[in-house]
């Protein structure tokens, strides 16, 4: 106990050194709390979906489980839409969570079946598609807790979910970046940023990762 | 003594005060700072961030405190998993309320208490959380449990790891704020139907009995005694009964919901031993981490793993659903699995079973596998052939190896004899097209811990077959890298060559354009369309669009879409297409469609995959039927001779070639013996008003000495009936209105009358609304036995 306790004082204080700069920061307001849209279900299962604010709309493919954060909302309101894409009964859920308050759900089973789910009332009609579109995914370690800030050069969001997590910036003011946290033992991160459709930053690092748009 | 509590007390009382005086003074040691490109801003664990430091002050101020702090804690610290050496397997099955096309509960987690009278806190819980993909440890997430699909078959809730010993008392957390929700049929002469609400819509569910639902048991061996080492089952019967509709729109159902514990065994046991003989390889060289050896239960044919054990002492032990029924044979119907070993640096194994009956102790299915084989990794990205540069995201990967008992199958044949083939690695693509998706901390992805092909094998290569929906299935020789680096990447090699390059692979597809009439939604609205295609005359989809179509009132004229359809299509009269909707009810997420669903038969596609077919279009002529708001409608029934392999199916005639085109299927639910002496075999369907025919599917019974040499497929029988469900009648406009009378149900085969008179008009828009501004009251049903 003793020697997990002084490792424990001489880490905070080593960690302690690490803050030991001043300057100017936090130029970027922190922006509202982001709900998590959870695609989830039998692990594995492929689906399309659509994510729309008031303002625009991301298409997006995948396999279950995945986090997605929508940054820059102009109104908090948001529907998500997912089909799954394969013929066999797997479960598709999708979830939406609000601090831990899980605030709508929607499940199928059928083959190819359709599940929608709405965030503070949700909007009436899908958006354009996003322009610009910039995405980050956030590849791994799987499942494993992580906090991240995501900003342009006017807002920064704070995330806190698990691997893997879809990023989509809507509207971003100016080049966009991000940073993940995890933990000592989080193994690495593996991510990459796409601007409309093409991947324009691939990063890999642990147990933090920053990713900066070129 | 007491100096030592005095000076471990000021100093908890030091730290707590430095607390609370700055809580970011605290955090700040919590993480390093990050300097982005644009701000310089700090940003801790969670997620606080300050503009003012006092670093250096605050770190040497609460050195000593966290020394202390932590020490203190860290004493009556345990891990979570200590001592969790013993498994539990928990299903559901569900006795649900009758005239309901879904019974959903929100499951947030079950959990197992050692006494019977065990008070909610009690230190003695032992918690079973959603399976991974949902929620997984100590996440917030709900499984949504459907009481009507587990009535016949337990529902596997998931395995997780426990304390070894006897429990006796067992419960079901349910999401507090949302238990669950109930999903009516439309409203007939039942004395449950609420008809003051539209069927085919989520309506919430209130507790009657409050959110503590147990069930207890005081025998010697309680409800379930998990062993060390061991998994042991426990299924729980769900039941729920409704005790008071909704006295309003939109109000929720008062039900009780109870637990028990089902009469009879509904799950089977697989067990047996994995031998490991000595290899020659070098082990898992300089791969990394390395997954443990388990035996995986997969859904016959699919690769789907419905459990898992861990290898110990060479053993392994499943506990499986398994399906009875007491019409198919004098064992029940039996339910079909492979399995799959794989893990450590071993070499893969797997095997076909014979159907699994309840209650049964399949004979032992023992493996040997070869160990120190040399694992690595099979990485690479998937394109389109078609579009230069566009990923292929979502995509699955399987490694198919032949089961012992075959162990001549072709996994590189034609999908008749990879169907004989088991899938014993399991990838996906990510957002750029490349896979594998990384595995935890701990646990790699699959496809980074492949061992050597058997030198058996043609060219020393696994069959690596790759589906997308939309793009043809393809199947190459794969050989994992030599595991001299975790990077190492593997290669891979078409059907027939012997030249292996990386496994950078491009998918071949094809396109078929087509326009459907669509009545435009009223300004303000928006109507989202789907359109799917599947093999003509199945009900097999193969394809849908990767986005809907958004279709507005300023729509002029039909819709058109362009879907990717495969090339290499085995069904020669090419594809089935139908389109229905995404609809909301009232604002929020409606989960049946309110629009009519277009189909069209018999569409040829653009041709097999070689060249030039591949990258073709097909331009079948356009869609006669109109995609128009009528409401929900549904048709209940009940069918004759059902057994657990009979299902109903919907579909819907192409009035231009008199051909049916399948839309969706239901399974025959509450059959005997698992709902009891009096089974309704019931199945039923939400679908707009509309014209449609019901027909039963049948699944051969599987022999109960044979293993089966591909995934089963349902035969159509001949008793197809046309059944329409007439439209609802409409709301006139916005205010709640009702228009009186409206056209009466039918059906061609006798059944109760449905009643459709509401007393409470909804208001518009409900599922959707007509360009004059009305839209669809409450729906009608349609009785109608097969």
């Amino acid at each position: 106990m003793g020697a997990i306790g002084a490792a424990i004082a001489i880490s905070a204080a080593a960690c302690n050194n690490q803050t030991g700069f001043s300057g100017s920061v936090g130029n970027t307001p922190n922006g509202p709390k982001l709900p998590s849209f959870e695609i989830l279900g039998t692990q594995g299962t492929p689906f399309t979906a659509t994510l729309s604010d008031s303002r625009s709309s991301w298409t997006f493919q995948g396999n279950t489980p995945l986090a997605v954060f929508l940054c820059n909302n102009p109104s908090n309101a948001a529907s998500l839409v997912a089909t799954k894409t394969t013929s066999n009964n797997n479960l598709l859920s999708l979830e939406i969570i609000s601090g831990n308050h899980i605030s709508d759900l929607q499940s199928t089973n059928a083959p190819f079946g359709s599940a929608t789910v709405q965030a503070a009332g949700g909007i009436g009609t899908i958006s354009p598609q996003a322009s610009p579109d910039l995405r980050i995914f956030l590849r791994g370690p799987f499942d494993e807790k992580y906090s991240a800030l995501v900003e342009d050069i006017q807002t920064g969001f704070i995330i806190n979910s698990r691997a893997p997590t879809l990023i989509l910036f809507d509207t971003p003011n100016g080049k966009v970046d991000a940073t993940f946290f995890g933990n000592q033992n989080f193994g690495v991160f593996s991510a990459n940023m796409t601007l409309n459709g093409q991947v324009v930053i691939n990063v890999s690092n642990g147990p933090n990762l920053t990713i900066r748009q070129p | 003594m007491a100096v030592v509590i005095l000076r471990i007390g000021k100093a908890i009382s030091q730290a707590l005060r430095s607390i609370g005086r700055s809580n970011e003074r605290l955090y700040s040691c919590l993480h390093p700072p990050v300097r982005l490109s644009q701000t310089l801003t700090e940003f801790f664990f969670d997620g606080f961030r300050v503009k003012d430091f006092f670093a250096y002050r605050t770190a040497r101020s609460l050195i000593v405190p966290i020394f202390v702090v932590t020490c203190v804690l860290l004493g009556g610290v345990q891990p979570a998993s200590a001592g969790k050496k013993a498994m539990v397997a928990v299903g559901f099955v569900g006795t649900p309320p009758p005239g309901f096309q879904n019974v959903l509960l929100n499951v947030q987690a079950v959990r197992i208490n050692p006494n019977v009278n065990a008070g909610p806190s009690s230190g003695k819980w032992q918690s079973i959380p959603t399976p991974p993909g949902i929620g997984g440890k100590d996440q917030s997430a709900i499984l949504q449990m459907d009481l009507n699909t587990s009535q016949n078959v337990p529902e596997l809730f998931n395995t997780a790891p426990v304390r070894s010993g006897t429990y006796r008392t067992a419960e079901i957390l349910l999401d507090t704020n949302n238990p669950g929700s109930l999903i009516q049929n439309c409203p007939q002469s039942s004395p449950i139907g609420d008809k003051n609400t539209d069927g085919c819509i989520n309506q919430p569910i209130a507790l009657n009995n409050g959110d503590v639902i147990t069930v207890s048991s005081d025998a010697m061996g309680g409800l379930v005694a998990p062993g060390n080492g061991k998994v042991a089952q426990l299924v729980l019967q769900v039941n729920m009964v409704v005790n008071q509709a909704p006295t309003s729109p939109g109000g929720a159902y008062l039900v009780t919901v109870t637990l028990g514990v089902p009469p009879l065994n509904l799950m089977g046991s697989v067990s047996g031993s994995v031998t490991v003989k000595p290899g020659t390889g070098t082990g898992m060289g300089a791969i990394g981490k390395v997954r443990k050896l388990a035996v995986t239960a997969e859904d016959i044919g699919t690769g789907i793993a419905i459990s898992s054990a861990n290898v110990s002492n060479g053993q392994y032990n499943l506990l499986l659903p398994a399906a009875g029924g007491i019409l198919a044979s004098p064992f029940g119907f039996g339910t079909l699995y492979d399995l799959a070993v794989a893990g450590g640096d071993n070499s893969y194994a797997a095997e076909r079973l014979v159907p699994l009956y309840p209650g049964q102790q399949l004979p032992p299915i023992n493996f040997t596998v070869t160990g120190n084989q040399t694992l690595g990794n099979l990485t690479g990205s998937l394109t389109d052939k078609c579009v230069a540069g566009k990923a292929i995201v979502g995509a699955t990967l399987q490694l198919l190896v032949p089961p012992d008992s075959n162990s001549t199958a072709n996994c590189l044949g034609t999908p008749s004899e990879r169907a004989q083939c088991v899938t014993v690695a399991l990838a996906n693509s990510d957002n750029a097209g490349d896979f594998p998706l990384p595995g935890t901390i701990t646990i790699p992805s699959q496809f980074q811990n492949v061992p050597a092909a058997p030198k058996t094998n043609l060219n020393n290569a696994y069959a690596l077959q790759i589906s997308a929906p939309g793009y043809n299935t393809m199947v190459v020789q794969a050989k994992p890298s030599n595991g001299t680096g975790k990077k190492g990447g593997g290669m891979c090699a078409p059907i027939g060559s012997t030249t292996f390059s990386q496994c950078n692979l491009a998918m071949n597809t094809g396109y078929i354009t087509d326009t459907i009439p669509i009545i435009p939604p009223p300004p303000g609205q928006t109507t989202l369309v789907q359109v799917f295609a599947e093999d003509h005359g199945t009900n097999n989809i193969e394809s849908a669009l990767s986005m809907p179509i958004v279709v507005r009132n300023s729509q002029s004229g039909p819709i058109t879409f362009t879907l990717n359809v495969p090339t290499n299509d085995i069904i020669p009269q090419g594809f089935d297409l139908f389109a229905s909707t995404i609809d909301l009810y009232q604002g929020t997420a409606d989960p049946y469609p309110g629009h009519t669903i277009a189909v069209k038969s018999d569409v040829l596609g653009p041709g097999p995959a070689l060249t030039p077919h591949a990258c073709n279009t097909a331009t079948p002529p356009p869609f006669d039927q109109v995609i128009d708001c009528v409401g929900h409608g549904s048709i209940t029934g009940t069918v004759a001779n059902a057994n657990l392999g009979t299902s109903v199916i919907l579909s819907k005639q192409d009035t231009d070639t008199g051909h049916s085109v399948q839309i969706t299927n239901s399974m025959v639910e509450n059959q005997a013996p698992a709902s009891g002496p009096s089974p309704a075999n019931n199945y039923s369907f939400c679908a707009p008003a509309d014209t449609y025919e019901v027909q039963t599917a049948q699944i051969a019974v599987p022999s109960p000495s044979v293993v089966p040499m591909g995934t089963p497929t349902p035969v159509l029988n001949d008793d197809a009936v046309s059944v329409t469900i007439p439209p609802a009648a409409k709301v006139s406009g916005p205010t709640a209105t009702p228009t009186a009378g409206g056209p009466t149900p039918t059906a061609t085969s006798s059944g109760p009358t449905p009643t459709a008179t509401p007393t409470v008009a909804p208001k518009c828009p409900t599922t959707c609304s007509n360009p004059d501004g009305s839209c669809p009251g409450i729906c009608n049903n349609v009785f109608q036995p097969l």
